[in-house]
């Protein structure tokens, strides 16, 4: 399953038999024994592991050393000999533009694609091409300066020298005690264009609510207290939703259907039967497909039911050994009598929670309209099928029927998909 | 963070690109730049047992110019575009939008294509080619289909294209020299995802005003007759609109859509 | 004590380049993960996708039971155990790999190895985990107040630690002109230096030594917990820290991942690795800075302060990590908010409390950048209550620099400075009547402008009284140095602190100049190897510059005699009237000198020539270090900032940023405002993006750096640092440790300026990070307050 590549690297033919998984970075740093590019996240955000490929910057990260197969690769090992990296080196040095050193050669490579491709960049312009790259440590305030530095000197026309030694150099004094640089022209950082604020007329004159809470410090509940606003969307997982419906058959007929475990837990898309199935345990494998992931969530659900009042739970748990993620839900479900016995009024709660990697991903702002359209197609099938299964022949009950797959598209419902979704979204942007 | 294995084809044409998906049995995945791709692959979100890298197709390349409108080859990245080596032919919409996706050393590496295939809601190309009643170019085993992109993407990250079929290229209409657009996408940070993204196109030559709502939770929502934002923003009617995009329940999301619609008709007057 | 200026350009107030600067920038630094050894394994971990949860089984993969270890494979090895001295503390047992129960997500599970990464992790997907699931310990203040569970069974309740610094209110409370009282809330936070963790191990049999490289900001500190856990003895551990990509905190714990490693390595016999992921910093290794105030100002009708009344509470997290324990930061708040202000009463309760999630360590800045922003936040509004200039509140308050040396309310001792003049020249140069005007003139594009300021002192540096007094089961003690002329005239120094960014390398060395002329291109220093340094327990608040720089101050002052010594003898000369510059000693104006070279060839290869009295350990010394007072130095600053908020998208955009600071005597300038400048993108960070949020079922809901938002260069405006330079008299130079200020005041100046932007919408955040979504959630509620 290897696969043979042959590609340039730093100028040097290179030839390699390669896992088609292997990163690039990992190519280099692991194979070539290159270590200068660095890992940082391997997901393409940070920028440390920035390298040239075939003359312009990429991620060698999420590059794969199979795809490389015919590049040129220059790392930053590749650059000793380099006029412009020269003078970055020298620039970067003077203007302390590194701590650490760990984003540095990563930096070093975006700066030179700055300096090369855009040699006219004004700051704002640098700090925009540098978004690409985190460094943790310098505030960004050195390296856009070096950037700066280099493209001034190189637009002046005007060789710069270039000290091979960086060490002991001593820097101009004058620069501690306030920032005298100027920036030429102060960017206009308002990214939003002109926005006639309709909120600016409302500058009503009302102060911030303040508390004077009384007695003891103790009594923490005084009213009136400003509180942080709970800003990020609700997470509270064990989302819950409430459905109702009503259908024309009467409650014991409605009764018995919920009492055929098999058949309601089909009404979840994209489930299947496994192993053992009787009227209150059924083991069950969930299916979803949300672009490139597919998650199987192998599980069981557990029934109880109390006959007096015509209410039960279904219980299951079941978890994606792909991912190491579980999903835990609960289905609640009440009947009562309608329209004198001919109908029944469904009360559906569902309950979902999801733990694992492909719960670990922020901005889930639609959690619970995915939760509502999770449960409303649980519910579309549940009526489906209640009404199938009344009307038709008490075949239907030997076979049931899988709903449909879950291929996330027409119909998306998924808890977890909510929270993939935020990450594909954030990171994937592109 | 390393993939788990997976093979690894790189087909020369078209054909062998199909042929391969085809006997994969939905267990293969088209890769063109990998920039969406790769983070998932690392993560382990992704685990396909072969990849096909369509990078090595000719005419996944090509640029071609036919009767009032530009295809643009599915492998084009979004740094040509940018650059403006690709001829644009929407007055410099595209290479804004090109300018704006991720980062540079993503936009080097990245595609149209591979960015339209991924289908994801908040993805610029996903959002703003329907505002431009782009079409995308399909090949499968039973020859070649053409689909208004307004319905190519038909949920997030889920699209039109068969198992076996493969997205070639987006056919863009080119836009009179009277056309304006405006066009608006908030992030926290530059590079990362929007929030929101709106545009708006008036080409009266074309009797063209569409505006689009970006970055939902699903597809893009197109509206195809936006005098109501184009000629005095109608604030009550926009809401209404945002509201159907189905981005209007979650108060902020509504504030920022608005909000991003409004500086996009003030960009397409200014 | 008076401040030292070089004259040559090269020593303490020179801004020299770095000395470390050239291997970085080619490339050829050497990181953890850039070591190989032959025949190296590379190891991942199998880790808990459940936040709290008993485990009842663990299953190996069938024919890959070799390649997998759990806790009971583990024998003899102890868990990490950090106990903090403070009365009343409940002890946490982290074992490496988790035994019966998992506390947080992340947490270790198992350890599996492979020939490459990739295969390491193919092995650890194939572990199968039985879990009962338990009731997750989310909420900071629930945790104690309504507990869903108890993180550690046998406490009782979820409370490491209770403290109190109480005092009597009662009067205050009736007598105040004005009262404030304010539910203020830090995110939780992930430090995330660049390079994560790493871990390679080796035992080496002819020394019957292991051998650790560690990604580590206290080399020492990890070997002595090390065997603690592993029962080896110390001196059978070896733990070099090589370059490490940044630090801020992360990596001043004992991981039990180095545990793991050491006892594989030693187990195996072959060199083991593990690089942590940004997936494992993220989700599964330790956070920090998440602290809930309910805090109180009493203040008379012109602000003057009179009483603060607070309760806090720290979310330690599952574990009491080591060194530092599950306290330092709730300790903290109890002794330091009340900071440079003067008052007459002051009270105090809070907790350390345990939650299902990553134990804590403490972030650059610690537990200063909570206190400051609870109290400058809350001192605003004070200020408003008082109808003053939020500045001129503070000036109404800080104490003044004839005060000084000063002992505030709860015993804190101020060295120097004038904490006044700062605000005033932060004030002055973001021009307050500059930005009033056009605050009232109104932005054409409909943004709101606000200004903000807070102040902060920086408590650094500080030593065996205060961290005796802290509970920390590490107490610092005399800071050494070795120093040894060598033959050739060349300076070795080692030191036991680290440097990972700090620019040691350089620093010292101008500290060495400073006191024995020799060029700092001539100077050496080792450090991050406990075989090779002395003792140290690290880098960490803000210390370095003054203990590790005072130590060699001191070791070089110590060769600088004997040099004169044996000078002296040979050029006829008396010892005290020679005098060294440039590599030489000798007399001024005069041809009597000769090369520091030609001294230490004297004594390492003609003794012959030696003085009869020569000092018998020659030019090596090791000589400890301790300044004269050991509460610590006390660098300040305040940060004034004009922002504008975009009320229509929640955007707030930073338009200019000031910082007046006072960092006593600088060694090196470039390198003092590069910190200063790295701090305050980081407060940047806290104050608008960064955030490490759970869900209710415990699980971190930012794992990639997608979701855990880190400042870029378009996030940062123009800086401008303004400098004040009032000596330490405790100091060997009169410096004082600035590495964490930066970082301090940033969330409290700037959600101080949005308040100010706001507040005629009735606005005020008391949280942060202030992201869109609370900004416009803020706002929607003020604008639903007033029309109700």
């Amino acid at each position: 399953m290897n696969k043979k590549i042959q590609l340039t690297v730093n100028g040097k033919a290179v030839s390699a038999e390669v896992e088609p998984r292997l990163q690039l970075a990992d190519f280099l740093r692991e194979h070539l024994l290159l270590t200068g590019t660095h890992l940082g996240c391997e997901h393409g955000v940070c920028g440390a592991c920035t390298i040239e490929l075939d003359g312009a910057p990429a991620r060698s990260c999420i590059a794969y050393a199979v795809t490389c197969d015919g590049a040129d690769v220059r790392t930053i090992e590749g650059f000793d000999e380099d006029i412009v990296m020269a003078e970055l080196r020298e620039a970067f040095s003077a203007e302390h533009a590194l701590q650490c050193g760990y984003c540095t050669p990563g930096m070093l490579i975006t700066a030179r694609d700055i300096v090369t491709r855009l040699p006219h960049a004004d700051e704002a312009r640098i700090r925009k091409e540098l978004a690409g790259n985190l460094c943790r440590c310098t505030g960004y305030v050195g390296i856009v300066r070096a950037i700066q530095k280099v493209i001034a000197e190189r637009t002046d026309g005007s060789s710069p020298r270039v000290e091979s030694a960086v060490i002991g150099a001593v820097k101009p004094p004058s620069g501690h005690i306030e920032d005298k640089r100027q920036r030429s022209v102060q960017p206009d950082r308002n990214v939003y264009g002109r926005p006639a604020s309709e909120l600016n007329g409302e500058g009503a004159k009302s102060k911030p609510a303040i508390a004077r809470p009384e007695g003891s410090h103790e009594a923490t509940a005084a009213t009136g207290m400003p509180k942080p606003i709970a800003g990020a969307p609700a997470t509270g997982k064990q989302t819950t939703m409430h459905q109702s419906f009503s259908i024309d058959h009467p409650v014991a007929k409605v009764w018995e259907f919920f009492g055929r475990l098999d058949e309601v837990a089909l009404c979840l898309p994209g489930t299947s039967l496994r192993g053992m199935r009787t009227d209150d345990h059924v083991d069950t494998r969930i299916r979803i497909k949300v672009g490139p992931i597919v998650a199987e969530f192998e599980g069981s659900a557990d029934a109880v039911r109390d006959p007096s009042s015509h209410s039960g739970t279904i219980q299951g748990s079941a978890r994606d050994a792909r991912s190491s993620s579980t999903t835990r839900g609960e289905i609640r479900y009440a009947l009562q009598d309608e329209k004198g016995g001919a109908a029944t009024r469904v009360e559906v709660d569902v309950g979902f929670t999801l733990t694992g990697p492909l719960a670990q991903f922020s901005r889930s702002s639609i959690v619970q309209d995915i939760a509502k359209r999770m449960t409303a197609a649980f519910v579309q099938n549940l009526e489906a099928r209640l009404n199938q299964t009344s009307t038709g022949p008490k075949a239907v009950r030997a076979k049931p029927a899988p709903a449909a797959e879950l291929n996330a598209g027409s119909l998306v419902v998924s808890v977890l998909w909510n929270r993939i979704k935020g990450f594909l979204r954030s990171l994937l942007g592109r | 963070m390393k993939p788990v294995a997976f093979d690894y084809e790189r087909p020369r044409d078209l054909a062998g690109a199909v042929k391969l998906l085809a006997g994969s049995s939905g267990a293969a995945k088209v890769m063109a730049g990998g920039q969406s791709l790769g983070p998932m692959l690392n993560l382990r979100l992704a685990q396909p047992q072969l990849v096909i890298d369509v990078r090595g197709i000719g005419e996944l390349h090509a640029v071609s110019d036919a009767n009032g409108s530009i295809v643009l080859g599915s492998c084009i990245t979004h740094a040509a575009i940018e650059d403006g080596v690709i001829q644009d032919v929407t007055r410099g919409l595209m290479r804004e939008v090109a300018a704006n996706i991720a980062y540079r050393a993503v936009r080097n590496r990245g595609t149209i294509g591979g960015s339209m295939c991924h289908a994801d809601p908040a993805a610029d190309w996903v959002s703003v080619l329907p505002l431009l009643s782009a079409a995308a170019l399909i090949e499968g085993p039973r020859g070649r289909r053409e689909v208004d992109v307004e319905h190519f993407v038909t949920g997030a990250f889920s699209t039109v294209l068969e198992e076996n079929e493969i997205l070639v290229g987006v056919r863009i209409p080119k836009l009179s020299a009277a056309a304006r657009w405006g066009h608006y996408k908030f992030c926290r940070k530059p590079g990362e995802f929007a929030e929101a993204i709106a545009a708006v196109l008036v080409d009266p030559d074309r009797n063209v005003c569409r505006a689009v709502i970006g970055a939902t939770h699903s597809a893009p929502h197109v509206i195809e007759d936006a005098h109501f934002i184009a000629e005095g923003f109608d604030s009550e009617r926009v809401l209404a609109t945002v509201m159907a995009a189905g981005v209007g329940d979650d108060p902020y999301e509504r504030q920022i859509h608005h909000t991003a619609l409004k500086r996009a008709a003030l960009r397409l007057n200014a | 004590m008076t401040s030292v200026h070089s004259r040559s350009g090269k020593g303490v107030g020179a801004s020299l380049r770095r000395k470390e600067d050239a291997r970085y920038l080619t490339g050829r630094g050497q990181f953890v993960a850039d070591i190989r050894r032959p025949g190296m394994l590379e190891v991942a971990f199998v880790r808990s996708p459940i936040a709290h949860a008993r485990i009842t089984a663990i299953h190996k993969p069938r024919g890959l039971e070799d390649r997998v270890w759990v806790m009971q494979d583990l024998v003899g090895v102890k868990p990490i155990r950090a106990v903090s001295g403070l009365k009343g503390f409940k002890a946490s047992d982290l074992w490496p790999l988790a035994k019966d129960k998992v506390r947080h997500v992340g947490e270790t599970i198992a350890m599996c190895v492979g020939a490459t990464r990739a295969e390491a992790e193919d092995v650890a997907a194939q572990v199968i985990v039985d879990y009962e699931e338990l009731p997750a310990v989310v909420d900071t203040v629930g945790a104690r107040t309504h507990p869903p569970a108890l993180v550690h069974d046998e406490w009782g309740d979820n409370v490491f630690l209770e403290t109190l610094y109480d005092d009597e209110l009662a009067h205050v409370r009736q007598s105040a002109a004005i009262c404030v009282r304010r539910h203020i809330r830090t995110a939780r936070q992930s430090m995330a230096p660049l390079e994560g963790r790493g871990v390679l191990c080796e035992w080496i049999e002819r020394l019957a030594q292991l051998e650790m490289y560690s990604s580590a900001q206290m080399p020492h500190i990890n070997r002595a917990g090390l065997s603690d856990c592993l029962g080896l003895d110390q001196a059978a551990i070896r733990v070099i820290a090589p370059d490490v990509g940044g630090a801020f905190g992360y990596k001043g714990i004992l991981l039990t991942e180095e545990i793991c490693l050491a006892w594989l390595a030693q187990h195996l016999k072959r060199p083991v690795r593990w690089i942590e992921d940004r997936r494992e910093q993220l989700t599964a290794n330790a956070n920090c800075r998440e602290h809930d105030y309910d805090i109180t100002l009493y203040a008379d009708r012109d602000g003057h302060l009179l009483a603060i009344d607070c309760e806090a509470t720290v979310d330690s997290g599952a574990y009491s990590l080591y060194p530092f324990s599950a306290c330092l930061e709730a300790a903290q708040v109890g002794s330091i908010l009340p900071g440079p202000y003067k008052m007459e009463r002051y009270r105090c309760r809070t907790w350390s409390v345990a939650t299902n999630k990553p134990g804590i360590l403490p972030y650059r800045g610690v537990a200063r950048t909570g206190v400051c922003f609870a109290l400058e936040v809350a001192l605003d509004a004070v200020a408003r209550e008082a109808g003053k200039e939020p500045y001129e509140v503070r000036l109404a308050n800080l104490v003044q620099p004839h005060e000084m040396p000063y002992d505030n309310i709860t015993k804190k001792h101020f060295d120097s400075g004038d904490y006044p003049e700062a605000v005033r020249r932060a004030v002055a140069a973001l021009d307050v009547a500059k930005w009033r005007a056009r605050q009232k003139t109104g932005e054409a594009d409909g943004r709101r402008i606000g200004i903000g300021v807070s102040v902060y002192c920086e408590q650094a540096a500080h030593g065996t009284s205060v961290y005796y007094g802290w509970g920390i089961p590490m107490v610092p003690g005399h800071e050494q140095c070795w120093a040894r002329l060598s033959p050739d005239g060349m300076l070795e120094l080692r030191i036991g602190a680290h440097s990972h960014g700090q620019s040691l390398e350089t620093t010292l060395a101008q500290v060495a100049h400073e006191t024995l002329g020799i060029d700092p291109a001539n100077v050496r220093l080792v450090h991050g190897d406990t075989a090779l340094t002395p003792y140290s327990t690290g880098t960490w608040g803000s210390r370095c510059m003054v203990m590790s720089g005072g130590a060699v101050a001191t070791a070089c002052k110590d060769i600088a005699l004997r040099v004169k010594h044996i000078a002296g003898h040979l050029l006829g000369a008396s010892p005290d009237e020679l005098q060294l510059r440039d590599g030489e000693v000798g007399l001024e104006r005069s041809d009597k000198r000769m090369t520091l070279a030609e001294v230490a060839h004297t004594w390492y290869r003609q003794p012959q020539l030696l003085p009869p009295d020569v000092h018998t350990s020659g030019l090596e010394t090791v000589v400890g270090y301790k300044a004269k007072v050991d509460t610590g130095t006390f660098s300040y600053a305040c940060h004034a900032v004009a922002i504008a908020v975009d009320t229509e998208i929640g955007h707030v955009e930073i338009l200019d940023y000031v910082i007046a600071e006072d960092g006593g005597t600088l060694i090196n300038p470039m390198v003092v405002d590069g910190q200063i400048y790295g701090g305050a993108a980081q407060g940047i960070g806290t104050a608008l993006y960064e955030e490490m949020p759970y869900d209710s079922e415990g699980q971190p809901l930012a794992s990639t750096l997608a979701d855990y938002l880190l400042p870029g260069a378009t996030e940062m405006p123009p800086l401008r640092i303004l400098h004040m330079e009032t000596p330490s008299p405790y100091t060997e130079f009169g410096q004082k440790g600035i590495g964490e200020g930066g970082a301090i005041a940033p969330p409290a100046a700037i959600v101080n300026a949005v308040n100010d932007a706001l507040a005629d919408l009735g606005v005020e955040l008391t949280e942060t990070p202030v992201t869109p979504r609370r900004l416009l959630a803020a706002t929607e509620a003020a604008k639903a307050t007033r029309l109700a």
